[in-house]
């Protein structure tokens, strides 16, 4: 005589786990056309999301690059400075009063302004002109392509971007130019130094003091390096006790008020912003439709299976595998697309910035994106009585 | 507790609520003993699949006492129905309603992993079970590679899987011709007698009416009467 019970009854957390997310993805390869679907949602909100903040952190780059590069621990600026602009002018003062103070290694001035190149030609093209002291040559220039920075000491002797060589006129070295009105060697050249505005051109402070036409008393900057062992942070604050009339920032101060500045009061943020929020709620809708659809297809099979005895637990996890695994295979397909794609359009002028942490994230926020979406298909399960396998 | 297998005493069901309120079973007195082969007949709305239903544990009766085996289940929460369903019920539908996506054997295993067998025991077990309802070359095939009457078959082994003590079939003919219909009513009979199921089945077809021990004859909700066979 059969016992008065099924032999085994209930089936560990694991298994249930393992059985039903069999299950969903069989389930899910079962019908091909509404996997590739979903798919493609996913792979398009990872596109969209990573090329806009890939381009957003690539213009980022590209405005805080000056400041990472230049080797500089801190940054005397004029007051009230948001960003790297040219125009404003610090007391040389600063920079003698940075010399003496206690945990300062070195000082050097920089001047930073605007300057235009005659072409052969007759038009003019801006540049953003660069000066920078010999023999160290704190801020720049970096990236250089062609030629040595010692030769800016040479009199009349500048650096150029390589990208805009034929922007110039055909640039070579030895080529000679008019810049703001003075003849100039080239002696070398950098290559992706574009900022938002014009590229950056090098020369030696002095040089770049007689074409930006700056007061022998004035700079644009001073850089700082701090002693070994010396916190900067402490130099700074001695830095700015000594300077009221100055703003004193360590580097990476200076690049996070950078970053404030275009993403908050440039808009940047908004604009970059909007369009990824965009594809993370196309993405979002997609996966959500698709899902749900496809519960509504195989309600019949859902109520079956609640029939036999599994539970909306059971099939909550069978949706939980069909979301984790549209996020994570939309992914791998959505992020290998967006590094081909940032190797194709690398220039000079723009750069897709992808770091790993984007990679993971992207990630993390599509498991979020695709098991919130399923949320909508466990509602209509939940719905689903058993009881209509009869009908 | 009774010595019937199902006991089910003064059953009602009432759908819908005030004006709309349709009473399906007005009070149905229906016992089952442990390993009969019992058939339950009546005309479309007569309260068979909703008496069915209720036996399954799929919907909860109104008012009554319903016993399955040791367990009384007349007033169970509605989140204790699965565990009861996994351990008294096996299930033969009308329309198969094996999982499209999932082979022969998978759709057997599904409810054998789900009841805690390991992944090999559920393997063989399914294979066996397959072999046992005739279809031992079709351990790999989809539903949709089958005919309606193979794909009936896999149902009734699913429905034997880890062998629960009652077997609940609702209209298993009814997507069949007369020959396929006869011919998977005699395996059900076949393995629940040899293996002491028991089994209730729900059905208009009268072709198969001899196969049963007992035909309890339901009409507007009450039974009508019943019919001994001879064993």
């Amino acid at each position: 005589m059969i016992a008065a019970r099924a032999i085994k009854t209930r089936a560990s957390f694991l298994v249930r786990l393992s059985t039903m997310g069999r299950v969903g993805l069989r389930m899910m390869f079962f019908d091909k056309a509404k996997l590739l679907g979903t798919l493609l949602g996913v792979v398009f909100a990872v596109v969209l999301v990573n090329q806009q903040l890939g381009i957003f952190l690539g213009l980022i780059y590209k405005n805080i690059m000056f400041v990472q590069n230049s080797r500089a621990d801190i940054w005397i600026t004029p007051p009230s400075t948001e960003n790297l602009t040219a125009g404003k002018t610090l007391p040389n003062a600063n920079l003698y009063a940075a010399k003496v103070t206690p945990g300062v290694a070195w000082a050097e001035p920089l001047l930073y302004g605007g300057g235009s190149v005659k072409t052969p030609s007759g038009g003019t093209e801006p540049i953003t002109l660069v000066g920078t002291r010999y023999p160290r040559y704190v801020g720049g220039p970096w990236n250089i392509v062609a030629g040595d920075a010692q030769r800016l000491s040479l009199p009349d002797t500048m650096f150029f971007e390589d990208s805009d060589r034929e922007t110039l006129g055909g640039l070579n070295l030895g080529s000679m130019r008019e810049v703001n009105g003075r003849r100039v060697t080239v002696g070398g050249f950098t290559w992706g130094l574009e900022p938002f505005g014009p590229s950056y051109a090098f020369a030696d402070y002095e040089t770049a003091r007689e074409l930006l036409h700056t007061a022998s008393d004035q700079c644009s900057y001073v850089l700082v390096g701090v002693e070994s062992g010396q916190d900067p942070s402490a130099v700074k604050a001695a830095l700015q006790a000594k300077m009221p009339g100055a703003l004193v920032m360590t580097g990476a101060e200076f690049k996070g008020k950078i970053e404030y500045f275009l993403v908050f009061k440039q808009s940047l943020g908004v604009s970059f912003g909007t369009s990824t929020l965009f594809g993370l709620i196309v993405g979002f809708v997609i996966v959500a439709l698709s899902m749900f659809s496809s519960v509504v297809d195989n309600v019949r099979e859902f109520g079956t299976l609640k029939a036999v005895g599994s539970t909306n637990f059971d099939l909550g996890m069978l949706l939980l595998v069909q979301s984790l695994t549209y996020a994570v295979l939309g992914s791998i397909i959505g992020l290998a697309l967006v590094t081909r794609m940032a190797a194709g359009i690398r220039s000079a002028k723009l750069a897709l910035v992808l770091p790993p942490w984007l990679t993971f994230g992207t990630v993390a926020v599509m498991i979020v994106v695709c098991v919130t979406a399923s949320s909508l298909a466990l509602l209509r399960i939940r719905k689903v009585e058993p009881a209509m396998v009869f009908r | 507790m009774s010595d019937y297998a199902i006991n089910v005493r003064n059953v009602t069901k009432v759908y819908g609520d005030g004006d709309n309120a349709f009473l399906a079973l007005k009070g149905v007195d229906f016992a089952v003993s442990p390993g009969e082969f019992v058939m339950l007949s009546g005309p479309s709305g007569s309260g068979k699949t909703t008496l069915l239903s209720i036996l399954g544990c799929v919907l909860t009766a109104t008012s009554g006492h319903i016993e399955l085996l040791t367990e009384d289940i007349s007033r169970v929460k509605e989140a204790h129905l699965p565990r009861l369903r996994r351990e008294y019920i096996g299930f033969v539908f009308q329309a198969h309603n094996l999982i499209a996506s999932l082979d022969a054997t998978q759709n057997i295993e599904l409810l054998l992993r789900m009841r805690g067998f390991g992944r090999a025991e559920a393997t063989a077990e399914a294979h066996r079970l397959l072999h046992a309802v005739g279809l031992g070359d079709k351990l790999e095939s989809r539903p949709g590679d089958l005919s309606g009457g193979q794909r009936q078959r896999v149902a009734i082994a699913r429905a034997l899987a880890g062998s629960p003590p009652i077997i609940l079939a609702d209209e298993p003919t009814a997507a069949l011709d007369a020959q396929n219909g006869l011919a998977v009513t005699e395996l059900l009979l076949r393995l629940a007698k040899d293996h002491g199921h028991t089994v209730v089945v729900v059905t208009h077809d009268s072709r198969i009416f001899h196969l049963a021990d007992r035909i309890v004859h339901i009409e507007d909700g009450l039974i009508a009467r019943e019919e001994k066979r001879a064993s």
